[in-house]
Protein backbone atom coordinates (compact mmCIF):
# COMPACT_ATOMS: atom_id res chain seq x y z
CA UNK A 1 0.00 0.00 0.00
CA UNK A 2 1.25 3.30 -0.98
CA UNK A 3 0.84 6.07 1.56
CA UNK A 4 1.98 9.72 2.72
CA UNK A 5 3.93 9.79 5.53
CA UNK A 6 3.13 13.13 7.87
CA UNK A 7 4.95 14.13 10.98
CA UNK A 8 5.43 16.38 13.74
CA UNK A 9 5.17 16.71 18.02
CA UNK A 10 2.78 15.16 19.71
CA UNK A 11 2.66 15.56 23.92
CA UNK A 12 3.89 11.90 24.71
CA UNK A 13 6.75 12.23 22.23
CA UNK A 14 7.31 15.69 24.18
CA UNK A 15 6.70 14.08 27.53
CA UNK A 16 9.58 11.46 27.03
CA UNK A 17 12.07 13.46 24.55
CA UNK A 18 14.60 13.29 27.37
CA UNK A 19 14.37 10.17 27.95
CA UNK A 20 14.52 8.63 24.30
CA UNK A 21 16.21 5.27 26.28
CA UNK A 22 13.02 4.44 27.75
CA UNK A 23 10.14 1.94 26.65
CA UNK A 24 7.86 4.82 26.87
CA UNK A 25 9.73 6.89 24.35
CA UNK A 26 10.26 3.96 22.04
CA UNK A 27 6.75 2.81 22.17
CA UNK A 28 5.67 6.52 20.79
CA UNK A 29 8.24 6.73 18.29
CA UNK A 30 7.55 3.60 16.62
CA UNK A 31 3.82 3.90 16.50
CA UNK A 32 2.30 4.17 12.86
CA UNK A 33 -0.63 6.32 12.97
CA UNK A 34 -3.25 5.08 10.42
CA UNK A 35 -6.96 5.12 9.46
CA UNK A 36 -8.49 2.19 10.40
CA UNK A 37 -9.97 1.67 6.74
CA UNK A 38 -6.19 1.72 5.82
CA UNK A 39 -5.56 -0.71 8.36
CA UNK A 40 -8.31 -3.00 7.59
CA UNK A 41 -7.12 -2.85 4.14
CA UNK A 42 -4.04 -3.88 5.01
CA UNK A 43 -4.97 -6.51 7.47
CA UNK A 44 -3.60 -5.49 10.52
CA UNK A 45 -4.80 -4.85 13.68
CA UNK A 46 -3.39 -2.29 16.64
CA UNK A 47 0.34 -3.40 17.20
CA UNK A 48 0.83 -5.45 14.51
CA UNK A 49 3.94 -4.62 13.02
CA UNK A 50 4.32 -2.91 9.30
CA UNK A 51 7.32 -2.09 7.26
CA UNK A 52 7.80 1.22 5.87
CA UNK A 53 9.39 1.51 3.01
CA UNK A 54 10.56 4.93 0.98
CA UNK A 55 13.10 5.74 -1.11
CA UNK A 56 15.74 6.84 1.27
CA UNK A 57 15.11 3.74 4.07
CA UNK A 58 13.41 1.07 5.58
CA UNK A 59 11.98 0.53 9.18
CA UNK A 60 9.43 -1.60 11.04
CA UNK A 61 6.68 0.16 13.13
CA UNK A 62 3.47 -0.78 15.59
CA UNK A 63 0.30 -0.36 13.84
CA UNK A 64 -1.84 2.30 16.16
CA UNK A 65 -5.51 3.12 14.58
CA UNK A 66 -6.11 7.02 15.00
CA UNK A 67 -9.30 9.13 14.54
CA UNK A 68 -8.61 12.24 12.14
CA UNK A 69 -6.71 10.97 9.68
CA UNK A 70 -8.00 10.86 5.81
CA UNK A 71 -7.15 7.26 4.06
CA UNK A 72 -3.47 7.43 2.20
CA UNK A 73 -1.59 9.41 5.41
CA UNK A 74 -0.04 8.08 8.11
CA UNK A 75 1.09 9.67 10.81
CA UNK A 76 4.30 9.22 12.93
CA UNK A 77 6.06 11.64 15.38
CA UNK A 78 9.05 13.40 14.76
CA UNK A 79 12.36 11.09 16.13
CA UNK A 80 14.27 8.84 14.79
CA UNK A 81 12.09 5.83 12.64
CA UNK A 82 10.23 8.96 11.01
CA UNK A 83 13.23 10.64 9.81
CA UNK A 84 14.59 7.03 8.91
CA UNK A 85 12.45 7.18 6.17
CA UNK A 86 13.01 11.21 5.29
CA UNK A 87 15.09 12.33 2.57
CA UNK A 88 17.68 14.75 3.51
CA UNK A 89 16.73 17.32 0.21
CA UNK A 90 15.76 20.58 1.20
CA UNK A 91 15.07 22.18 -1.74
CA UNK A 92 17.60 25.29 -0.99
CA UNK A 93 15.44 26.15 2.28
CA UNK A 94 17.31 24.06 4.69
CA UNK A 95 14.57 21.99 5.71
CA UNK A 96 13.65 19.13 4.41
CA UNK A 97 10.38 17.07 3.63
CA UNK A 98 9.38 16.17 6.69
CA UNK A 99 5.19 16.42 6.13
CA UNK A 100 5.84 14.58 2.74
CA UNK A 101 7.52 11.29 2.40
CA UNK A 102 5.80 8.54 0.00
CA UNK A 103 5.70 5.41 2.07
CA UNK A 104 4.64 1.47 1.09
CA UNK A 105 3.43 -0.34 3.98
CA UNK A 106 3.32 -4.07 4.40
CA UNK A 107 2.76 -6.46 7.17
CA UNK A 108 5.57 -8.24 8.46
CA UNK A 109 6.26 -10.36 11.64
CA UNK A 110 9.91 -9.11 12.40
CA UNK A 111 10.22 -6.49 15.13
CA UNK A 112 10.60 -3.24 15.77
CA UNK A 113 14.43 -2.55 15.86
CA UNK A 114 15.29 -0.27 19.28
CA UNK A 115 16.87 3.23 18.73
CA UNK A 116 20.07 2.54 19.75
CA UNK A 117 20.09 -0.39 16.64
CA UNK A 118 18.85 2.10 14.22
CA UNK A 119 21.81 4.09 15.31
CA UNK A 120 23.93 0.63 14.61
CA UNK A 121 22.44 0.68 11.29
CA UNK A 122 23.38 4.09 10.44
CA UNK A 123 27.42 3.35 11.85
CA UNK A 124 27.21 4.04 15.59
CA UNK A 125 28.24 2.35 18.44
CA UNK A 126 25.61 1.91 20.95
CA UNK A 127 25.59 3.18 24.72
CA UNK A 128 23.87 0.85 27.38
CA UNK A 129 22.60 3.77 29.61
CA UNK B 1 11.88 23.50 49.63
CA UNK B 2 8.99 25.56 47.60
CA UNK B 3 10.08 27.77 45.04
CA UNK B 4 7.99 29.75 43.57
CA UNK B 5 7.67 31.60 39.72
CA UNK B 6 9.68 28.87 38.41
CA UNK B 7 10.60 28.94 34.80
CA UNK B 8 9.78 25.93 32.86
CA UNK B 9 12.39 25.71 30.32
CA UNK B 10 10.78 22.92 28.11
CA UNK B 11 8.76 24.35 25.16
CA UNK B 12 8.78 28.18 23.62
CA UNK B 13 5.92 29.02 26.46
CA UNK B 14 8.80 29.52 28.89
CA UNK B 15 5.72 29.65 31.23
CA UNK B 16 7.15 31.44 34.36
CA UNK B 17 4.76 30.45 37.12
CA UNK B 18 5.55 26.77 38.24
CA UNK B 19 5.69 26.45 42.07
CA UNK B 20 8.15 23.61 42.47
CA UNK B 21 9.48 21.55 45.99
CA UNK B 22 12.65 20.61 45.92
CA UNK B 23 14.70 18.45 48.51
CA UNK B 24 18.07 17.00 48.90
CA UNK B 25 18.91 18.03 45.06
CA UNK B 26 16.08 16.85 43.42
CA UNK B 27 12.70 18.01 42.45
CA UNK B 28 9.75 16.11 44.12
CA UNK B 29 6.35 18.04 42.94
CA UNK B 30 5.60 20.26 40.34
CA UNK B 31 2.45 22.92 40.57
CA UNK B 32 1.23 24.45 37.53
CA UNK B 33 3.08 22.71 35.17
CA UNK B 34 1.51 20.94 31.71
CA UNK B 35 2.63 17.12 31.08
CA UNK B 36 5.47 18.38 29.66
CA UNK B 37 6.33 20.69 32.59
CA UNK B 38 6.05 17.54 34.81
CA UNK B 39 7.96 15.10 32.98
CA UNK B 40 11.10 17.41 32.74
CA UNK B 41 11.08 18.61 36.27
CA UNK B 42 10.42 14.84 37.65
CA UNK B 43 12.23 12.40 35.75
CA UNK B 44 14.96 13.72 35.05
CA UNK B 45 17.18 11.07 34.10
CA UNK B 46 20.76 12.06 33.34
CA UNK B 47 24.15 10.73 31.93
CA UNK B 48 26.74 10.08 35.12
CA UNK B 49 29.70 11.42 33.43
CA UNK B 50 31.59 12.33 30.09
CA UNK B 51 31.89 9.06 27.80
CA UNK B 52 34.30 8.08 24.78
CA UNK B 53 33.95 5.43 22.51
CA UNK B 54 36.27 2.94 22.87
CA UNK B 55 36.53 0.47 19.45
CA UNK B 56 32.90 -0.96 19.98
CA UNK B 57 32.19 0.45 23.08
CA UNK B 58 32.44 3.02 25.84
CA UNK B 59 34.85 4.26 28.46
CA UNK B 60 34.29 6.86 31.31
CA UNK B 61 36.36 10.06 31.29
CA UNK B 62 37.15 13.10 32.97
CA UNK B 63 35.71 16.63 32.21
CA UNK B 64 39.68 17.63 31.61
CA UNK B 65 40.30 14.85 29.57
CA UNK B 66 36.66 15.36 27.05
CA UNK B 67 37.52 19.23 26.95
CA UNK B 68 40.92 18.59 26.04
CA UNK B 69 39.79 16.05 23.23
CA UNK B 70 37.24 18.24 22.09
CA UNK B 71 39.66 20.69 21.73
CA UNK B 72 42.00 18.94 19.44
CA UNK B 73 38.78 17.55 17.62
CA UNK B 74 37.64 20.90 16.59
CA UNK B 75 41.21 22.11 15.96
CA UNK B 76 42.23 19.22 13.40
CA UNK B 77 39.07 19.76 11.37
CA UNK B 78 39.10 22.09 8.20
CA UNK B 79 35.52 22.22 7.82
CA UNK B 80 33.42 21.84 11.55
CA UNK B 81 29.49 22.46 12.43
CA UNK B 82 28.69 23.35 15.19
CA UNK B 83 24.82 22.45 15.91
CA UNK B 84 22.24 22.85 18.08
CA UNK B 85 21.93 25.56 20.81
CA UNK B 86 18.16 25.53 22.17
CA UNK B 87 17.92 23.78 24.52
CA UNK B 88 20.66 25.98 26.10
CA UNK B 89 20.86 29.54 27.47
CA UNK B 90 22.22 32.81 25.79
CA UNK B 91 25.16 33.05 27.38
CA UNK B 92 26.41 29.57 26.58
CA UNK B 93 25.19 30.25 22.90
CA UNK B 94 27.26 33.06 22.82
CA UNK B 95 29.94 31.49 23.52
CA UNK B 96 29.42 28.85 20.81
CA UNK B 97 29.33 32.15 18.32
CA UNK B 98 33.09 33.50 19.30
CA UNK B 99 34.22 29.48 19.11
CA UNK B 100 32.40 29.49 15.43
CA UNK B 101 34.74 32.58 14.54
CA UNK B 102 37.77 31.33 15.99
CA UNK B 103 38.17 28.12 14.19
CA UNK B 104 36.10 29.13 11.44
CA UNK B 105 33.48 26.78 11.57
CA UNK B 106 29.59 27.26 10.36
CA UNK B 107 27.19 27.46 13.72
CA UNK B 108 23.37 26.34 13.01
CA UNK B 109 20.82 26.20 15.63
CA UNK B 110 17.51 23.95 15.59
CA UNK B 111 15.12 26.73 13.84
CA UNK B 112 16.92 25.15 10.57
CA UNK B 113 14.82 22.29 10.78
CA UNK B 114 12.32 24.56 12.59
CA UNK B 115 10.95 27.68 11.86
CA UNK B 116 13.48 28.67 9.65
CA UNK B 117 11.60 28.86 6.84
CA UNK B 118 9.53 31.70 8.93
CA UNK B 119 12.92 33.27 9.43
CA UNK B 120 13.50 33.55 5.70
CA UNK B 121 9.92 34.65 4.94
CA UNK B 122 10.41 37.07 7.93
CA UNK B 123 13.54 38.50 5.88
CA UNK B 124 11.32 38.96 2.82
CA UNK B 125 8.04 41.04 4.08
CA UNK B 126 8.72 41.69 7.81
CA UNK B 127 6.87 40.21 11.18
CA UNK B 128 3.85 41.98 11.92
CA UNK B 129 4.04 40.34 15.58
CA UNK B 130 3.45 40.72 19.13
CA UNK B 131 3.91 39.94 22.62
CA UNK B 132 1.69 37.39 24.46
CA UNK B 133 0.10 39.81 26.60
CA UNK B 134 -1.29 41.84 23.70
CA UNK B 135 -2.98 38.64 22.65
CA UNK B 136 -4.67 37.55 25.70
CA UNK B 137 -5.49 40.85 26.62
CA UNK B 138 -6.92 42.42 23.21
CA UNK B 139 -7.35 39.50 20.52
CA UNK B 140 -11.03 37.99 20.14
CA UNK B 141 -10.20 36.30 17.07
CA UNK B 142 -7.00 33.63 17.26
CA UNK B 143 -6.16 31.31 14.12
CA UNK B 144 -3.77 28.36 14.89
CA UNK B 145 -2.39 27.50 11.47
CA UNK B 146 -0.57 24.13 10.88
CA UNK B 147 0.15 23.89 14.62
CA UNK B 148 -1.20 21.90 17.74
CA UNK B 149 -1.04 23.50 20.60
CA UNK B 150 -2.65 21.65 23.08
CA UNK B 151 0.17 18.36 22.40
CA UNK B 152 2.93 20.92 21.17
CA UNK B 153 2.52 23.63 23.91
CA UNK B 154 -0.11 22.55 26.05
CA UNK B 155 -0.63 25.84 27.75
CA UNK B 156 -0.78 28.11 25.00
CA UNK B 157 -4.09 28.10 25.24
CA UNK B 158 -4.62 28.98 28.93
CA UNK B 159 -2.49 30.97 29.22
CA UNK B 160 -2.49 33.44 25.67
CA UNK B 161 -5.78 32.58 23.81
CA UNK B 162 -9.21 30.57 24.23
CA UNK B 163 -9.44 30.02 27.87
CA UNK B 164 -7.64 32.78 29.25
CA UNK B 165 -9.41 36.00 30.30
CA UNK B 166 -7.64 39.11 29.80
CA UNK B 167 -7.67 42.77 30.01
CA UNK B 168 -10.28 43.45 26.86
CA UNK B 169 -11.53 39.94 27.21
CA UNK B 170 -13.51 39.68 30.34
CA UNK B 171 -14.85 35.48 29.29
CA UNK B 172 -12.06 34.11 26.95
CA UNK B 173 -14.29 31.06 26.28
CA UNK B 174 -17.15 33.04 24.96
CA UNK B 175 -15.89 36.02 23.40
CA UNK B 176 -12.51 34.65 21.61
CA UNK B 177 -13.63 32.82 18.08
CA UNK B 178 -10.80 30.15 17.40
CA UNK B 179 -9.75 28.86 13.96
CA UNK B 180 -7.75 26.11 13.49
CA UNK B 181 -6.20 24.91 9.98
CA UNK B 182 -4.37 21.52 9.26
CA UNK B 183 -4.42 18.80 7.16
CA UNK B 184 -5.79 16.18 9.91
CA UNK B 185 -7.74 16.49 12.79
CA UNK B 186 -6.04 17.28 16.14
CA UNK B 187 -7.16 17.79 19.46
CA UNK B 188 -6.73 21.35 18.75
CA UNK B 189 -9.51 21.52 15.93
CA UNK B 190 -11.42 19.68 17.79
CA UNK B 191 -12.06 22.83 20.41
CA UNK B 192 -12.20 25.38 17.39
CA UNK B 193 -15.33 27.45 15.86
CA UNK B 194 -13.92 26.59 12.58
CA UNK B 195 -11.87 24.06 11.39
CA UNK B 196 -10.56 24.57 8.04
CA UNK B 197 -9.15 20.88 6.73
CA UNK B 198 -7.06 21.58 3.75
CA UNK B 199 -5.50 19.01 1.90
CA UNK B 200 -1.74 18.03 1.96
CA UNK B 201 0.25 20.86 0.52
CA UNK B 202 -2.47 23.16 0.21
CA UNK B 203 -1.88 25.33 2.32
CA UNK B 204 -0.70 28.60 0.12
CA UNK B 205 -3.60 28.01 -1.87
CA UNK B 206 -6.05 28.19 1.00
CA UNK B 207 -4.03 31.28 2.47
CA UNK B 208 -4.36 32.92 -1.35
CA UNK B 209 -7.92 32.84 -1.44
CA UNK B 210 -8.34 34.15 2.11
CA UNK B 211 -6.15 37.40 0.87
CA UNK B 212 -8.01 37.49 -1.98
CA UNK B 213 -11.29 37.33 -0.35
CA UNK B 214 -9.98 39.50 2.14
CA UNK B 215 -8.89 42.23 -0.80
CA UNK B 216 -12.18 42.30 -2.02
CA UNK B 217 -11.30 39.72 -5.03
CA UNK B 218 -14.46 37.33 -3.69
CA UNK B 219 -15.63 35.99 -7.13
CA UNK B 220 -12.45 34.78 -8.60
CA UNK B 221 -12.73 31.98 -5.72
CA UNK B 222 -13.95 28.78 -6.73
CA UNK B 223 -16.18 26.27 -5.14
CA UNK B 224 -13.28 24.48 -3.08
CA UNK B 225 -9.85 25.24 -2.71
CA UNK B 226 -7.40 22.83 -1.41
CA UNK B 227 -10.19 20.69 0.00
CA UNK B 228 -12.20 24.00 1.83
CA UNK B 229 -15.20 25.43 0.56
CA UNK B 230 -15.90 28.68 -0.47
CA UNK B 231 -18.88 29.08 2.20
CA UNK B 232 -16.52 28.07 4.76
CA UNK B 233 -13.97 30.54 3.04
CA UNK B 234 -15.55 33.63 3.09
CA UNK B 235 -17.54 32.96 6.40
CA UNK B 236 -13.53 32.57 8.09
CA UNK B 237 -12.59 35.87 6.11
CA UNK B 238 -15.49 37.74 7.73
CA UNK B 239 -14.82 36.61 11.32
CA UNK B 240 -11.40 37.99 10.45
CA UNK B 241 -12.17 40.85 9.12
CA UNK B 242 -14.78 41.71 11.96
CA UNK B 243 -12.36 41.11 14.67
CA UNK B 244 -11.04 44.03 16.90
CA UNK B 245 -8.03 42.40 16.96
CA UNK B 246 -6.77 39.39 15.74
CA UNK B 247 -3.49 37.18 16.32
CA UNK B 248 -2.42 34.48 13.54
CA UNK B 249 -0.23 31.12 15.58
CA UNK B 250 1.41 29.08 13.14
CA UNK B 251 4.00 26.14 13.23
CA UNK B 252 5.69 23.68 11.68
CA UNK B 253 2.59 22.36 9.59
CA UNK B 254 3.56 25.57 7.41
CA UNK B 255 7.31 25.21 7.51
CA UNK B 256 7.61 21.79 6.68
CA UNK B 257 5.15 21.60 3.87
CA UNK B 258 5.82 21.85 0.14
CA UNK B 259 6.38 25.69 -0.16
CA UNK B 260 7.91 26.47 2.64
CA UNK B 261 9.28 29.89 3.73
CA UNK B 262 6.92 31.05 0.48
CA UNK B 263 3.89 29.68 2.56
CA UNK B 264 4.71 31.23 5.52
CA UNK B 265 5.35 34.75 3.40
CA UNK B 266 1.80 34.46 2.13
CA UNK B 267 0.44 33.89 6.21
CA UNK B 268 1.90 37.23 6.61
CA UNK B 269 0.88 39.24 3.55
CA UNK B 270 -2.44 37.91 5.09
CA UNK B 271 -2.12 39.29 7.93
CA UNK B 272 -0.92 42.46 5.59
CA UNK B 273 -4.39 42.67 3.56
CA UNK B 274 -6.20 41.84 6.74
CA UNK B 275 -4.54 44.82 9.06
CA UNK B 276 -6.54 47.15 5.62
CA UNK B 277 -9.42 46.06 8.03
CA UNK B 278 -8.60 45.72 11.75
CA UNK B 279 -5.44 45.28 13.93
CA UNK B 280 -3.94 41.46 13.31
CA UNK B 281 -0.63 39.64 14.07
CA UNK B 282 1.35 36.90 13.26
CA UNK B 283 3.26 34.82 14.92
CA UNK B 284 5.50 31.27 14.61
CA UNK B 285 4.85 28.80 17.43
CA UNK B 286 8.36 28.73 18.48
CA UNK B 287 9.44 24.62 20.10
CA UNK B 288 12.36 24.70 22.00
CA UNK B 289 12.09 26.90 24.92
CA UNK B 290 15.29 28.47 23.64
CA UNK B 291 15.23 28.28 20.07
CA UNK B 292 14.12 32.05 20.06
CA UNK B 293 17.19 32.77 22.48
CA UNK B 294 19.66 30.94 19.36
CA UNK B 295 18.42 33.64 16.62
CA UNK B 296 18.66 35.97 18.99
CA UNK B 297 22.16 35.50 20.35
CA UNK B 298 23.37 34.44 16.48
CA UNK B 299 21.84 37.81 15.06
CA UNK B 300 23.32 40.21 17.57
CA UNK B 301 26.77 38.51 17.12
CA UNK B 302 27.44 37.75 13.61
CA UNK B 303 23.92 39.60 11.61
CA UNK B 304 22.09 36.30 10.83
CA UNK B 305 19.67 34.30 13.16
CA UNK B 306 20.91 30.50 12.15
CA UNK B 307 23.46 28.54 9.72
CA UNK B 308 26.26 31.04 9.64
CA UNK B 309 29.62 30.52 8.21
CA UNK B 310 32.92 31.85 8.83
CA UNK B 311 34.75 29.95 6.35
CA UNK B 312 35.80 32.91 4.66
CA UNK B 313 36.77 34.71 8.19
CA UNK B 314 33.55 36.59 8.28
CA UNK B 315 29.95 35.70 8.34
CA UNK B 316 28.11 34.32 5.33
CA UNK B 317 24.21 32.89 5.67
CA UNK B 318 22.81 30.97 2.93
CA UNK B 319 20.01 28.75 3.54
CA UNK B 320 20.02 25.52 1.55
CA UNK B 321 23.83 25.77 1.13
CA UNK B 322 24.89 26.95 4.89
CA UNK B 323 22.59 24.78 7.07
CA UNK B 324 23.04 21.90 9.02
CA UNK B 325 20.80 19.42 7.00
CA UNK B 326 22.74 20.14 3.39
CA UNK B 327 26.20 20.12 4.85
CA UNK B 328 25.68 16.49 6.73
CA UNK B 329 24.08 15.39 3.03
CA UNK B 330 27.00 16.52 1.22
CA UNK B 331 29.12 14.84 3.23
CA UNK B 332 30.77 18.30 3.74
CA UNK B 333 31.66 18.85 7.35
CA UNK B 334 34.56 16.81 9.16
CA UNK B 335 33.80 17.48 12.74
CA UNK B 336 30.34 18.13 14.60
CA UNK B 337 30.08 19.59 17.92
CA UNK B 338 26.46 19.13 18.99
CA UNK B 339 25.11 21.54 21.81
CA UNK B 340 21.94 20.66 23.58
CA UNK B 341 19.74 19.34 20.57
CA UNK B 342 19.75 15.57 19.05
CA UNK B 343 19.87 15.34 15.42
CA UNK B 344 20.35 11.63 15.76
CA UNK B 345 16.88 11.25 16.34
CA UNK B 346 15.73 14.51 13.80
CA UNK B 347 17.76 14.33 11.44
CA UNK B 348 16.72 12.69 8.16
CA UNK B 349 19.04 9.20 8.18
CA UNK B 350 21.57 10.06 5.96
CA UNK B 351 22.32 13.34 8.15
CA UNK B 352 23.17 10.68 10.88
CA UNK B 353 24.77 8.92 8.81
CA UNK B 354 27.50 11.54 8.30
CA UNK B 355 27.67 12.17 12.06
CA UNK B 356 28.46 8.83 12.75
CA UNK B 357 31.51 9.11 10.12
CA UNK B 358 33.26 11.99 11.56
CA UNK B 359 34.37 12.66 15.43
CA UNK B 360 31.38 13.79 16.65
CA UNK B 361 31.47 15.61 20.31
CA UNK B 362 28.20 16.22 22.25
CA UNK B 363 27.52 18.23 24.94
CA UNK B 364 23.55 17.06 26.51
CA UNK B 365 22.80 16.26 30.20
CA UNK B 366 21.04 13.16 28.38
CA UNK B 367 21.39 10.27 26.30
CA UNK B 368 19.72 10.53 23.23
CA UNK B 369 19.84 9.20 19.73
CA UNK B 370 22.78 10.97 18.92
CA UNK B 371 24.60 9.51 21.84
CA UNK B 372 24.90 6.17 19.66
CA UNK B 373 26.46 8.23 17.11
CA UNK B 374 29.22 10.22 18.96
CA UNK B 375 32.69 10.04 19.92
CA UNK B 376 32.48 11.87 22.87
CA UNK B 377 29.89 13.19 25.40
CA UNK B 378 29.92 15.82 27.97
CA UNK B 379 27.03 15.96 30.77
CA UNK B 380 26.25 19.19 31.57
CA UNK B 381 23.56 20.71 34.47
CA UNK B 382 19.71 21.52 32.94
CA UNK B 383 19.38 25.47 32.57
CA UNK B 384 15.52 25.79 34.73
CA UNK B 385 16.87 22.99 37.22
CA UNK B 386 20.71 23.23 38.07
CA UNK B 387 21.96 25.69 35.75
CA UNK B 388 20.76 29.77 35.10
CA UNK B 389 20.67 31.58 31.92
CA UNK B 390 18.40 33.40 30.01
CA UNK B 391 15.75 32.85 27.61
CA UNK B 392 14.03 34.23 24.92
CA UNK B 393 10.23 33.12 24.82
CA UNK B 394 8.45 32.97 21.73
CA UNK B 395 7.42 36.51 21.05
CA UNK B 396 10.96 37.59 21.80
CA UNK B 397 10.62 38.41 25.47
CA UNK B 398 13.21 38.22 27.25
CA UNK B 399 13.17 35.69 30.82
CA UNK B 400 15.80 34.74 33.40
CA UNK B 401 15.74 30.63 34.42
CA UNK B 402 16.54 30.16 37.26
CA UNK B 403 18.75 27.72 39.21
CA UNK B 404 16.42 25.45 41.82
CA UNK B 405 19.71 23.88 43.34
CA UNK B 406 23.01 23.84 43.12
CA UNK B 407 24.20 20.33 41.56
CA UNK B 408 27.25 18.43 40.83
CA UNK B 409 27.66 19.50 36.92
CA UNK B 410 29.05 22.01 34.90
CA UNK B 411 27.04 23.81 32.87
CA UNK B 412 27.15 24.64 28.96
CA UNK B 413 28.51 28.10 28.89
CA UNK B 414 31.26 26.65 31.45
CA UNK B 415 31.98 23.44 29.43
CA UNK B 416 32.33 25.73 26.00
CA UNK B 417 34.56 28.92 27.78
CA UNK B 418 37.07 25.77 28.86
CA UNK B 419 37.05 24.54 25.30
CA UNK B 420 37.29 28.00 23.76
CA UNK B 421 39.94 28.55 25.36
CA UNK B 422 42.07 25.79 24.99
CA UNK B 423 41.30 25.99 21.06
CA UNK B 424 42.23 29.85 21.62
CA UNK B 425 45.97 29.46 23.50
CA UNK B 426 46.25 26.21 20.64
CA UNK B 427 46.03 28.79 18.19
CA UNK B 428 48.04 31.05 19.74
CA UNK B 429 51.07 29.09 20.13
Amino acid sequence: MRVILNTGRTIRQGSYVERKTSADYMEEAASLNMNRMDMFELAVEDGNHIRVRSDHGEVVMKARAVEGLIRGQVFVCLGPYANHLVGPETHGTGMPDFKTTQVTLEPTTDPVPTIRELMERCGGVGYED
Amino acid sequence: MKIEDVVCTFCGCLCDDLVVEVENNRVCSVENGCTLANEKFMRDHRLKNPIRRDGNGWKAVSYDEAIRETAEILLDADRPLLYGWSGTHGEAQSVGVHLAELIGGVIDNTSTVCHGPSIMAIQEVGHPGCTLGQVKNRADVIVYWGANPIDAHPRHMSRYTTYADGFFIENAFRDRKVIVADVRQTESSAIADEFLKIDRGGDYAALSALRAIVRGKGDLIPSRVAGVTREQLFRVAEICMKAKFGAIFFGLGLTMSPGKYKNIRNAIELTQELNRHTKFTISPMRGHWNVYGSNEVFTWITGYPYAIDFARGIAFYNPGETTSVDILMRGECDACLVVASDPGAHFPRACAEHLARIPTVQIDPHVNATTHLATLQIPVAVTGIDAEGTAYRMDGVPIRARKLFTGSYPNDQEILEKIFARVKEAKRS
